[in-house]
């Protein structure tokens, strides 16, 4: 029973930080970089791509021993279009604003390759349960990263976080933080900067290779 | 052979669930985006008209706009063209008599944050409230605009300001010409 | 000239990697030597326009006539999917040389968010014909454009002291911002 639940707490955790998405895998690049522009958006982007996340990997978990190995990967890639499809719908219909801001980029979830590589590497060889755990560990993780990029980046960019003023009008917005260029170089002092200190716990360094 | 008639059944299963949820979905939340859409149109008409109660689309990119009388109160143009990075739409409000310009609303810009995109700030787009429609509208630079055709330029986006001057131009003065 | 100005949009002032961050995976995996990336560049630019094709061809005979908008994603990742396993088994059986150049791209191409994106893009921007055709063929051009200025400036970078925690992928996205920086000073070409 303990034993299990390390397990579990280990299949949620390990998303957070030692395998995080965004800074070790270095998956879903698009949206990480197009929507972290204000950190609302990153937000949203995340809690989006975490609903699909989940729905696909606890579906594709549950129909893992019907599905033949041949058509494996167009059966994922529908099962993740339609749980994309429904999120537009419904952010459509419930948050107009939102919706609009990350435009195109939210039918890129389904080309996001954190889901079809959870639902290739987990999903598919794992029980629903642990499935959903390391789906919702994956989510939160991607969302944490999305919205911690988006905040530095409306921080500095915009002297706001959540379109909360936080800097004096004191302040002289670095507008190239929330341009394109901006978001890769925050992104990669970022991915750089954790690398660092993770180096300085333990050596020898597992390089960040692509 | 057994095999591959599985795959072609699965395949066609997954494919068949797939469009019946989305049907289903899109019917419950069709109306709703619908809804949202409608609304979005009639605060920016109301945003560059005053006293609009209703309004109807009378031509491929205009909309008659009456007061709670029914009576005209004046015209919705949208318009849209190349801004300095990419699309400008926006909405142009013109009064009943469709000699002056009752506002401007900018709906959709990419121009570059702080610069360009200044021009769907208030400061911006208040210049164009009460301007002649019976010539093309000019910018100025660095001065404050004299007549009642001129606004001033934004300092350090004049393509982007030149631009919305330009698409407005062009869909007010070919509105008029179809009149 | 209408025509023009897509291409010129879309290959360079609006690029697909550098301002729409589409095909970030690839760019950041395979641009560490030249010739690789012109190959994948080439791949990627064959798969885009005939992408595009197909699901221009889908959107506007088949989904928006039957008003089934909402089939679109679904449909459209279907085609492309299906596209590049297509090409993949055509070329193997056409030309193994270029096979053996290309091959081991193409599966990396269906999750290569600017296939995808391009579809999109084309679709919501409501292209005709000929606008999607040239529109896909810019944006391939643009991909490789980027992918093998990167690649060069990667070459280099191998004699350069880069620190340790920033090798690979940190210094690739810190390099790319400033490409993105320089790549801005193209916006204004496109509006007289």
């Amino acid at each position: 029973m303990a034993e299990n639940k390390v397990t579990l707490w280990y299949d949620f955790a390990k998303g957070l930080w030692d395998e995080s998405p965004t800074f070790r895998q270095l998956l879903g690049m698009c949206p990480t970089l197009a929507v972290t522009n204000i950190a609302i958006n990153g937000l949203a982007m995340g809690l989006a791509t975490s609903f699909v996340l989940i729905c696909s990997s606890v579906v594709v978990s549950m129909v893992r021993s019907l599905v033949p190995a041949g058509v494996r990967i167009p059966v994922y890639v529908v099962i993740i279009a339609t749980f994309v499809t429904l999120a537009d719908m419904f952010m459509a219909g419930n948050f107009p604003v939102i919706s609009k801001a990350l435009g195109p980029y939210v039918p890129l979830i389904v080309v996001n390759c954190i889901i079809l590589g959870r639902a290739e590497a987990f999903a598919s060889r794992n029980n629903v349960g642990r499935s959903f755990i390391d789906a919702l560990g994956m989510g939160v993780g991607f969302s944490l990263a999305l919205t911690v990029l988006g905040s530095v980046r409306e921080l500095l960019g915009n002297g706001s976080v959540f379109g909360a003023r936080i800097l004096g009008s004191w302040f002289e917005p670095w507008v190239i933080m929330i341009l394109p260029g901006g978001a890769f170089i925050t992104l990669g002092l970022m991915i750089g900067g954790i690398n660092m200190l993770r180096n300085r716990k333990k050596k020898p360094a597992p390089a960040c290779e692509v | 052979m057994k095999e591959s008639v599985r795959m072609i059944v699965v395949l066609t299963l997954v494919g068949l669930l797939s469009g019946g949820v989305l049907v289903y979905a899109n019917n419950l939340t069709a109306p709703k985006i619908a809804q949202v859409r409608e609304q979005n149109l009639k605060a920016a008409i109301y945003q560059v008209l005053p006293d609009v109660d209703s309004f109807k689309q009378s031509g491929e990119n205009v909309y008659e706009c009456f007061d709670k009388d029914g009576n005209l109160t004046g015209y919705a143009l949208q318009a849209a063209g190349t801004g300095y990075q990419g699309t400008i739409k926006m909405i142009v409000g013109v009064d009943a008599s469709r000699q002056k310009m009752t506002g401007i609303l900018v709906l959709e810009q990419v121009e570059t944050p702080g610069m360009g995109a200044k021009i769907a700030a208030p400061e911006f787009m208040d210049q164009f409230k009460g301007l002649t429609t019976s010539r093309n509208i000019e910018y100025v630079k660095n001065q404050k605009p004299e007549t009642d055709y001129q606004i001033q330029a934004i300092t350090g986006a004049t393509v982007s300001s030149r631009s919305v001057v330009n698409i407005i131009n062009n869909e007010v003065q070919g509105w008029l010409k179809t009149k | 000239m209408d025509l023009v100005l897509i291409f010129l949009s879309a290959a360079i002032v609006n690029n697909f990697v550098l301002s729409y961050f589409l095909g970030i995976c690839p760019f950041l995996g395979v641009s560490n030597k030249i010739e690789k990336s012109v190959s994948m560049g080439a791949a990627t630019t064959f798969v885009m326009v005939l992408a595009a094709l197909a699901t221009w061809l889908i959107n506007n005979y088949i989904l928006i006539p039957y008003n089934m908008g909402y089939l679109q994603y679904v449909s459209f990742i279907i085609v492309i999917a299906s596209l590049v396993q297509f090409v993949e088994m055509f070329i193997r059986k056409a030309s193994p040389a270029l096979y053996r150049g290309l091959g081991i791209f193409l599966p990396l191409i269906t999750t290569n968010c600017a296939i995808l994106g391009l579809a999109l893009f084309a679709a919501l921007r409501q292209y005709n014909f000929i606008q999607t055709v040239v529109f896909a063929f810019a944006a391939g051009v643009g991909f490789t454009l980027a992918l093998v200025i990167m690649a060069g400036i990667r070459e280099e970078l191998d004699r350069a002291p880069v620190p340790e925690a920033f090798k690979g992928a940190p210094i690739t996205l810190i390099i790319a911002g400033l490409l993105a920086l320089a790549f801005m000073g193209f916006a204004g070409l496109i509006s007289g």
